[in-house]
């Protein structure tokens, strides 16, 4: 039993926060700018890089240069939206996901450019876990991890809810028509998806890299989970996006446990296929995901 | 003159490739072109059908399922038929998911194809892949055995041409074409809808299958890496909307266009200097997605247009005003 | 579109006339630079370049001409493989292709193009068994030992440093999944015990369920065959941490230095232990290489630089940039007798050469001599973590 909540749950649970704040943003641009983002894993890759050079520069803790990191991230994606979705963005949506594409591609060997494609860390060496009445296993990283995870949620919920621009994202995801009739404004609620979008891509990816490593294809290999997440979540809600992503996150590591005899229940090499076979399972039977999100 | 020869020898290359990237973006201008399914799963039919050829075509091992001895153009038959039964098998379960949805459960299909592909070993020789795959005209020595398979290709893509363009101006294809322009008029009007899309899905999968068997006899062997989604999926996504979606025309020439310059940027990259070394790979990458930029805003509906019957409001799944 | 296709193969044969100057000769490079494996061949194809830049330094090839490593993406993906192939072949007009790396791209470049095209290829990295099937005119070579060797000899390390119970663990790709279906049954054979035998797909943040599955087998240890960047640290640093595993045996997919930068070498000592095919790395040529290169250790570095440099001594050997001639050179200069070459002793083989001397070289991955099927034999140094903190052999 204690084996179960060291080994699956809890690192379920971490993972599922990570894929949850990455969620968020996906599902915000597909709900807001009608299109899947396939750039997405690369901003959380840029996060986490420009993360890593500025802990290096400054000396501080990752945590410490997060907000900052976030900040240039979402400055980073203003910018590329101002170049590559912009233009597009009166063309049908199929341009977009195709431009997005292009530039997953752009940012990943800009990344590799300027980075390099070799593994790098945050702080090197291993860390070993608080033990708790002789048998739970917590690591102070997962602590740190998991608390800013949640804090950041509560910030974007507070923002989604208390703030004039957080209500007229909503209304956007909700209905861009009436949105556009009570005289939103649209250029304005798009700046704002992302700003939150790439700010809490970039903790993802950062939060990631601190519980492993930063390389170039970080994101990359995150991008389906989080689609699934997003989906799973139901499109255009950040509050689904959060709980499918820890529904993701912690299907994942309990689909190896052993449920039945000693053997994992489904076998490793197919794990990874175990967030899309939700995913796909959740599109068919209630396409409109655990949160009723939109159905285009 | 060595030159030269080394230069036609690579545009048959080339061609070949494009050729063969030609047959997988007419498979998805059926779906997504004439009738508007997203399908974001194009590497799992063109898996299906490169491992089917491979498997009925190569030669017998202890490796993997084989040694069935038929020949390529068997093999290519039931690479089409294999991709078609599963494409019918997916149509069933996922044929009435709005655009975007179809594309993120075809596109986890996909993966669950591949990660089959990758462990079950007893049939596919998992990553380690299958190799020794016949190809066509090998047995002529070079340049008629490139020319050859090229040849081949060119008449593929060509019956295929011909053949879409009949069916796009049958009924069949006015069909499509309502339906993706307005669904609930095609169901007034008593058609079938989900019955008409799953043909349209079935015809686009086997196509898909045919050019997996074509990439398979081409490169002689398959693996699951052959079949991930940056190259055997987006990629052909890239290559129809920049040729223009729902013109056959603008499939193959967005095809070629886009295989020409994704090739041949690395002919430019490789006149830097060697202490670019690696570099040089990642700028390539950055090179064509920003030509691929270019390209979308220069012709945001594609170089070639849908040629229409008559004059239709927009594309479709656009909701923002122009 | 035709005036396309012309102004792109004007625009090629103008670079191609410019840039191929009478002074150059062209070799191929061909490796996954992007890809899935792209963090292992940033240092594979550094050492590739600097064999280039050792010939250079000390006369160039034959009578002075450059040696040029035209570098292409392979991507680890046959379909990537055999377009760079198309390109270095043709378009380059290289003699001879070195990579690329990944089997199933060596498999898709070798037979639709190298061997239609009569090119040697020689590989750095390519260890599947299948790579020995081809029909290939004698003309793909490997110094990468198939996978057959390794997997024995490290069951065989592991018996003798006394494991009899082992769980193991493999990244689901070509290189990996051989290697480990080798070891379980060679440690099978020699009477030990596999408790649990799973494949993991790469590149997931996590793999502390797996490994909690697979530690409940209660084995002694962990084989772990899987490449550092894509799974091997983080299934060391999930282990450590949560004391799943304490001890480790793997190959050279791991060995290198960012694995004891990552995890820490008090970590690592005494817990971990890497077969790697230079089988002395004690031995004059590996010193001679590490001597001249920076992170010498890491896996298949030094194939990359034996392949570079064997490819220019062919080169040399055959007295013209002739790709017929290339193969039975290679032969000539790779396999015994003759006086022997080390990494950086350019100038002495060409001397040597000259003076119409048989060579041998002594690669710093081994001693290379090529078999009918153009394979190395593989001979196997077992390493762990020093008390300098660098991978050091263990006796």
């Amino acid at each position: 039993m204690i084996e179960f909540l060291n080994f699956y749950l809890i690192p379920g649970l971490v993972l599922g926060s990570i894929y949850a704040l990455g969620a968020i943003g996906v599902t915000l641009t597909f709900g807001i700018l009608r299109f899947a983002n396939f750039a997405h894993g690369e901003t959380m890759t840029l996060g986490a890089f420009i993360a890593l050079s500025l802990a290096s520069f400054t000396g501080w803790h990752p945590f410490a240069v997060l907000p900052l990191a976030m900040a240039f991230t979402a400055l980073a994606v203003l910018g590329l939206d101002r170049l590559f979705f912009r233009p597009l963005r009166h063309g049908s949506t199929i341009i977009l996901v195709i431009a997005s594409f292009g530039l997953m591609l752009m940012v990943r060997s800009l990344v590799q450019l300027i980075w390099g494609a070799k593994l790098q860390s945050f702080g090197p060496g291993i860390q070993l876990p608080w033990v708790l009445f002789d048998a739970l296993r917590i690591f102070p990283k997962h602590v740190t991890i998991v608390c800013s995870a949640v804090v950041l949620m509560l910030a974007a919920h507070l923002l989604l809810t208390r703030t004039r621009a957080g209500k007229a994202m909503r209304a956007m995801a909700d209905s861009p028509d009436l949105a556009r009739l009570t005289g939103i404004d649209t250029e304005r609620v798009i700046l704002t998806t992302w700003i939150v979008g790439a700010g809490l891509a970039a903790a993802a990816g950062v939060f990631l890299a601190y519980d492993t490593h930063v390389e170039s294809q970080l994101g990359f290999k995150l991008l389906l989970p989080i689609f699934a997440a997003a989906l799973l979540g139901g499109i255009g809600r950040p509050y689904g996006a959060m709980a499918g992503g820890l529904v993701i996150g912690l299907v994942e590591e309990l689909s190896t446990y052993p449920w039945i005899g000693t053997d994992a229940l489904v076998p490793p090499g197919y794990k990874t296929g175990v967030a899309f076979a939700i995913m796909v399972a959740i599109l068919i039977w209630r396409p409109s995901g655990l949160f009723r999100g939109r159905v285009f | 003159m060595e030159q030269l020869y080394g230069i036609f020898l690579y545009g048959v290359f080339l061609l070949t490739m494009g050729g063969i990237y030609a047959v997988l973006t007419l498979g998805l201008n059926i779906h997504w072109g004439f009738t508007g399914l997203f399908n974001a799963g194009v590497a799992g039919f063109f898996a299906i059908g490169a491992y089917t050829t491979a498997i009925v075509t190569s030669a017998a091992s202890e490796r993997h399922l084989g040694g069935f001895g038929l020949s390529p153009a068997a093999g290519m038959a039931a690479a089409m038929i294999a991709s078609a039964i599963i494409a019918w098998g997916v149509g069933r379960i996922c044929i009435r998911l709005r655009a975007d949805y179809l594309a993120i459960a075809t596109l986890g299909i996909a993966e669950i194809f591949r990660l089959v592909l990758k462990n079950e070993v007893w049939a596919t020789n998992g990553p380690r892949g299958i190799s020794l795959i016949p190809k066509p005209f090998e047995q002529y020595a070079e340049p008629w055995n490139h020319i050859g398979m090229l040849l081949l290709v060119i008449a593929v893509v060509a019956v295929l041409y011909v053949l879409l363009e009949r069916a796009r101006r049958s009924p069949w294809g006015r069909v499509m074409a309502a339906i993706r322009e307005n669904e609930a008029a095609a169901r007034a009007a008593g058609k079938n809808v989900e019955r008409l899309r799953i043909e349209a899905f079935v015809l686009g999968g086997a196509l898909m299958g045919l050019g997996g068997a074509l990439m398979a006899h081409h490169i002689k062997f398959i693996e699951p890496n052959a079949a991930e989604p940056i190259s055997a999926t987006f990629l052909v996504w890239v290559m129809l909307v920049v040729g223009g979606s729902g013109n056959n025309r603008g499939a193959v020439f967005g095809a070629i266009l886009i295989w020409t310059i994704w090739s041949a940027a690395e002919i430019l990259i490789a006149r830097l200097p060697p202490e670019w070394a690696v570099k040089s790979a990642y700028l390539r990458i950055f090179l064509v997605g920003l030509a691929l930029q270019f390209i979308l805003q220069r012709y945001p509906d594609g170089i070639f247009r849908e040629r229409r019957f008559r004059t239709a409001p927009s594309t479709p799944n656009r909701e923002q005003p122009p | 579109m035709k005036r396309m296709m012309i102004a792109v193969a004007a625009g090629a044969l103008a670079l191609n006339g410019a840039a191929a100057s009478a002074g150059d000769i062209n070799v191929g490079s061909a490796a996954g630079v992007t890809g899935p494996i792209a963090e292992l061949v940033v240092d594979i194809v550094a050492a590739r370049n600097l064999a280039a830049s050792h010939v250079n330094e000390q006369g160039g090839l034959l009578g002075g001409d450059t040696y040029r490593l035209v570098q292409g993406d392979s991507q680890c993906d046959p379909k990537a493989a055999v377009d760079a192939g198309a390109k270095l072949v043709n378009v380059e007009q290289a003699v001879a292709v070195i990579g690329p790396n990944c089997s199933g791209a060596t498999n898709g470049m070798a037979q639709s193009v190298t061997i239609p095209a009569g090119v040697v290829m020689l590989s750095d990295t390519a260890t599947a068994p299948s790579i020995s099937d081809l029909d290939d005119n004698d003309l793909v070579f490997r110094v990468a030992p198939s996978d057959a060797y390794q997997g024995r000899s490290l069951a065989e390390h592991a018996w003798a440093q006394g494991y009899r119970k082992l769980a193991v663990t493999y990244a689901n790709d070509d290189y990996n999944s051989g290697l480990a279906g080798v070891f379980a049954s060679a440690f099978t054979e020699l009477g030990g015990t596999i408790t649990g035998n799973e494949a993991h797909e790469p590149n997931k943040a996590s793999y502390r369920a797996e490994l909690a599955t697979l530690a409940a087998g209660e084995a002694e240890g962990l084989a772990l065959f899987a490449y550092f960047g894509g799974s091997g640290i983080t299934i060391l640093r999930n282990s450590l941490e949560n004391a799943l595993f304490g001890k480790f045996l793997g190959a050279d997919g791991m060995m290198d230095t960012s694995v004891i930068e990552q995890i820490g070498a008090d970590n690592l000592r005494g817990n971990i232990l890497l077969s790697q095919p230079a089988s002395d790395t004690e031995g004059a040529s590996y010193k001679a290489f590490a001597a001249a290169f920076e992170n010498a250790g890491a896996p298949f570095v030094a194939h990359g630089y034996d392949i570079a440099f064997l490819a220019a001594l062919a080169i040399e050997k055959a007295g013209s940039a002739d790709r017929s001639m290339i193969s039975a050179a290679l032969r000539d200069v790779a396999n015994a007798p003759g006086t022997v070459i080390r990494p950086g002793e350019w100038a002495k083989a060409k001397e040597a050469i000259a003076a119409g001397e048989d060579i041998n070289y002594e690669g710093a991955s081994g001693a290379i001599e090529f078999d009918e099927n153009g394979d190395v034999a593989g001979t196997y140094s077992l390493n762990g973590v020093g008390d300098d903190g660098t991978w050091t052999p263990i006796e």
